[in-house]
């Protein structure tokens, strides 16, 4: 069962495998019919599409939950919803064939919105992002799993645009991910503030929407994904 | 505020902490409540919602329709110093209300060297932290906890006491002061309100005298409001007493992150350095059927995938066989594991020790306190050698590799030999070990023997005993760390100078509340966080009192003396725990109650204990 649920502002701190953690307790507190790994410490089946970056903010998460038999989707996601504390909401669900793919191997990328108060620096940080799109390159220390390293990440965003007015400064953009995985918010931002010659500016970081590649090469919501 | 609350979590150490929204904490608003407590824990959220009592009056003061209770921890350092400079109060998780905005501000003491936190946290959520300074728009600030047992060193900041089991007492307190609040009484008259409840302490209707030695001369109320004995409350039956069947499940992981079923309250061994064992007599045990009752709705509500079955002395619950295999068998497909946490050498019965394997297979803790069968005598701790080595065997036989053995150091009458003793018993384990054949035991032999110094604590028979100087307390140290040294065996010791401050607040007068307020003032806090602690802060704050703490740590007193703590009946008497210091000193051991009433003082209340009837 895909399910599509929210992780919001109050839970943006909580850790992958916390959250991991409090969805399978959930899932517990539910009775629906999960499954169970087998082994000397069982734990419940769960695997999400792609973890979400401590801190941000995550609108359309994806996981997946194996059930065993049968099981209305829009039963599953009231189920789950009524078992899962209000800052973890379920959006829905979507019974798939056991020859779906996992969702972390269909996730291409995402889109991201950064939102900031309106204030002279995060007026420099949205003159900077116009610079960074219109660039080709805009090398900065990443971390990947393996290493820590000068990277040029200009390449991850596909698209971007930014809206300034009295309430505030939004940058919104698509994001590719590559073979070595996916761009922070947080990397990104502080990019944006050296090139911009700013210390830091506060910020809240969204992921609207985890996408995933059509068979025609398009880039769709993932939950959208259809096999064969 | 709000706004300002998300930018700094951004910048701190674990903002999970201060974010709230866990499941079953989605209390009533607090706009709609008559009245409002604030339940503060003054340590850390992963310290704080791992405690047991904190659930219980939580759930308990949630269930009253006019009331609500919102949760309170400490801050880390990092988000202290953001919030102060910030200008961010002290609030609330749930509703991120702050503290001076509640009509009750309620502290749980679990432990000492939690007491600067108080103040911190007062300070923080700006409530006056003084309690003679706080006006009629201030909060009532309430304790209660094991350490209100000797509530002294705290007169200064806490309003009232509450003394003793807190299920029932929290809500008359609560009841009292709705009425108050509906009334618009002044503070005065609120006090005065809260002192005609039985249990509860207001220490500003006392009044303390001291001799030219600096002991404690003359200790009665001044208000006609407030008994001269402050009697500790107790619930009768366990069963009926409200238990939570929902509880808050965190998202970070706490110390005890599991679903802690609390199976009976006291002990009957009679240790005679336990608190815990003297306060919470007598004995009262939950039904297999309450128990059952409880955790299917625990595990339904919480999802947690483990269960501690959480007493003083688990092992002695009569029905423990029956209450694991039931409490297995039900929640098999559900995968929820069952767990002891304080198993006692003595009774941990065979079967149990099977049943807890099926799941997991973790260290196992014994606790023979003492290395030699005449200390072990003198304080009571009901355990032979022989018992001790049996177990062992159990447990290396029964496939476990890694054993727990806590030790106290500085026990009253302790000589070298005792030290050895220490030292033997790890040694016997090593052997235990290695006396089952390679392929039949498991792999990877760990003996942790752990040495604590021992701390004198009010309301035991030692609360007249002195505790070893530091320096005394490091030169065995350093003796045990030479005896210790054998293969397999790892050694853990506490500081001492931790220890001796604990010792000058357990035993404290109200003296000890000037320095805790000017050791705060110069920084001190999170003091139970080893790299938080600043004992020349604290050395300081003595001297700056001139106050003694050689007084309070290192003095043995006299058997006429005045206590601080003597104006408060716990039930059992101060005869009762003479009489036990006498026996101690002559390592003459005192039976279980459970095999015979020894007549300890709680046989006075008519129908509490089923042993002594």
């Amino acid at each position: 069962m895909i399910v599509v649920f929210e992780k919001s502002m109050a839970v943006r701190h909580i850790g992958h495998l916390d959250l991991m953690r409090a969805v399978q307790r959930a899932l517990r507190r539910s009775g629906l019919p999960i499954c169970y790994s087998n082994g000397f410490n069982p734990h419940i089946q769960l695997s999400f599409a792609s973890p979400l970056s401590v801190g941000v903010v995550g609108l359309r998460e994806l996981m997946d939950v194996p059930v065993e038999g049968e099981c209305d989707p829009a039963i599953f996601a009231q189920t789950l919803s009524r078992a899962l504390p209000p800052a973890l909401r379920v959006i829905g669900a979507r019974a798939v064939a056991d020859d779906y793919p996992t969702l972390m191997a269909l996730v291409s990328g995402s889109v991201m919105r950064i939102e900031m108060d309106a204030t002279p620096e995060t007026a420099k940080i949205a003159a900077a992002f116009r610079l960074f799109m219109a660039g080709e390159e805009c090398v900065t220390l990443r971390r990947t799993k393996s290493a820590e390293k000068q990277t040029n990440i200009r390449p991850f965003i596909q698209t971007g645009e930014v809206k300034e007015t009295d309430a505030g400064v939004v940058l919104r953009c698509v994001v590719r991910n590559r073979q070595d995985g996916s761009l922070k918010p947080s990397v990104l931002m502080r990019a944006l503030c050296e090139m911009a010659e700013v210390e830091t500016v506060d910020f809240i970081a969204y992921r609207e929407q985890i996408l995933a590649m059509a068979k025609d090469g398009r880039a769709i919501p993932l939950e959208e994904y259809e096999n064969g | 505020m709000t706004q300002r609350i998300e930018h700094l979590l951004e910048r701190v150490e674990k903002p999970a902490r201060y974010t709230g929204s866990e499941m079953n904490t989605d209390v009533k608003p607090i706009g709609e409540a008559e009245i409002s407590f604030a339940f503060c824990f003054p340590d850390t959220y992963e310290v704080a919602m791992s405690h047991l009592g904190m659930k219980i009056l939580y759930s308990i003061l949630n269930a009253l329709p006019y009331a609500v209770c919102e949760r309170v921890c400490m801050p880390w350092v990092d988000m202290l110093s953001g919030m102060k400079q910030e200008q961010i109060p002290l609030f609330s998780l749930e509703s991120r209300t702050p503290l001076n905005r509640f009509d009750i501000v309620g502290f749980t003491l679990q432990y000492e060297m939690s007491y600067t936190n108080i103040l911190e946290m007062l300070s923080l959520g700006g409530v006056p932290v003084k309690a003679d300074e706080r006006t009629d728009i201030d909060p009532i600030v309430v304790a209660g906890g094991p350490c209100a047992s000797n509530p002294e060193p705290l007169h200064a900041f806490i309003d009232a006491f509450m003394m003793g089991d807190g299920e029932e007492v929290i809500v008359e307190v609560v009841d009292a002061l709705n009425d108050c609040k509906k009334r618009g009484l002044p503070r005065a008259e609120r006090l005065r309100r809260l002192a005609a409840i039985e249990g509860v302490y207001v220490p500003s209707l006392y009044q303390a005298d001291y001799n030219v030695d600096g002991t404690l001369s003359h200790f009665s109320p001044v208000d006609s409001a407030a008994p001269a004995t402050v009697k500790k409350r107790f619930i009768k039956n366990l069963d009926a007493a409200v238990y939570p069947t929902t509880i808050p499940v965190p998202y970070t992981q706490i110390v005890h992150d599991r679903i802690m079923l609390e199976i009976m309250r006291g002990c009957t061994r009679g240790c005679r350095f336990c608190q815990a064992g003297m306060l919470y007599r007598p004995v009262r045990e939950r039904s297999l059927t309450r128990l059952t009752e409880l955790a299917q709705k625990l595990v339904d509500s919480t999802g947690y995938e483990e269960i501690s079955l959480s007493s003083l002395s688990s092992g002695d619950y009569s029905k423990l066989p029956e209450l694991c295999e039931g409490l297995m068998e039900r929640f098999a497909d559900k995968r929820v594991s069952i767990s002891l946490p304080s198993l006692r050498i003595d009774s941990v019965v065979k079967e149990s020790l099977a049943q807890t394997q099926k799941v997991k297979k973790s260290s196992l803790t014994f606790a023979p306190e003492a290395g030699t069968q005449r200390l072990r005598d003198v304080i009571n701790k009901g355990v032979t050698q022989q018992d001790l080595m049996d177990k062992l065997k159990d447990a290396f036989e029964g496939g476990w590799s890694s054993v727990k053995l806590y030790f106290m150091m500085g026990l009253p009458t302790e000589t070298h030999e005792d030290l050895e003793g220490i030292a033997e018993l790890a040694r016997a384990a090593v052997a235990a070990y290695y006396a089952v054949p390679k392929g039949q035991r498991a792999k990877g032999l760990r003996v942790t023997c752990s040495a604590a110094v021992f701390v004198p604590k009010p309301f035991t028979p030692f609360q007249w005993c002195a505790q070893d100087s530091m320096e005394i307390v490091r030169q065995k140290q350093q003796e045990l760390r030479r005896l210790l040294d054998i293969h397999g065996v790892t050694f853990h010791w506490h500081d001492p100078s931790i220890s001796f401050l604990e010792a000058c607040f357990a035993s404290g007068d109200r003296r000890m509340a000037d320095v805790l307020y000017r050791a705060w003032q110069l920084g001190c806090k999170l003091d139970g966080w080893n790299d938080q602690f600043r004992f020349d802060l604290w050395m300081q704050a003595f001297r700056d009192c001139n106050v003694d703490a050689h007084f309070y740590a290192n003095r043995e007193r006299g058997a006429e003396e005045l206590l601080p703590w003597d104006f408060i009946d716990v039930g059992v008497t101060k005869r009762y725990l003479r009489l036990e210091y006498e026996r101690a000193l002559k390592a003459q051991t005192t039976r279980d109650c459970r095999l015979g009433c020894n007549g300890c003082g709680i046989e006075r209340i008519k129908g509490l204990c089923s042993l002594c009837e």
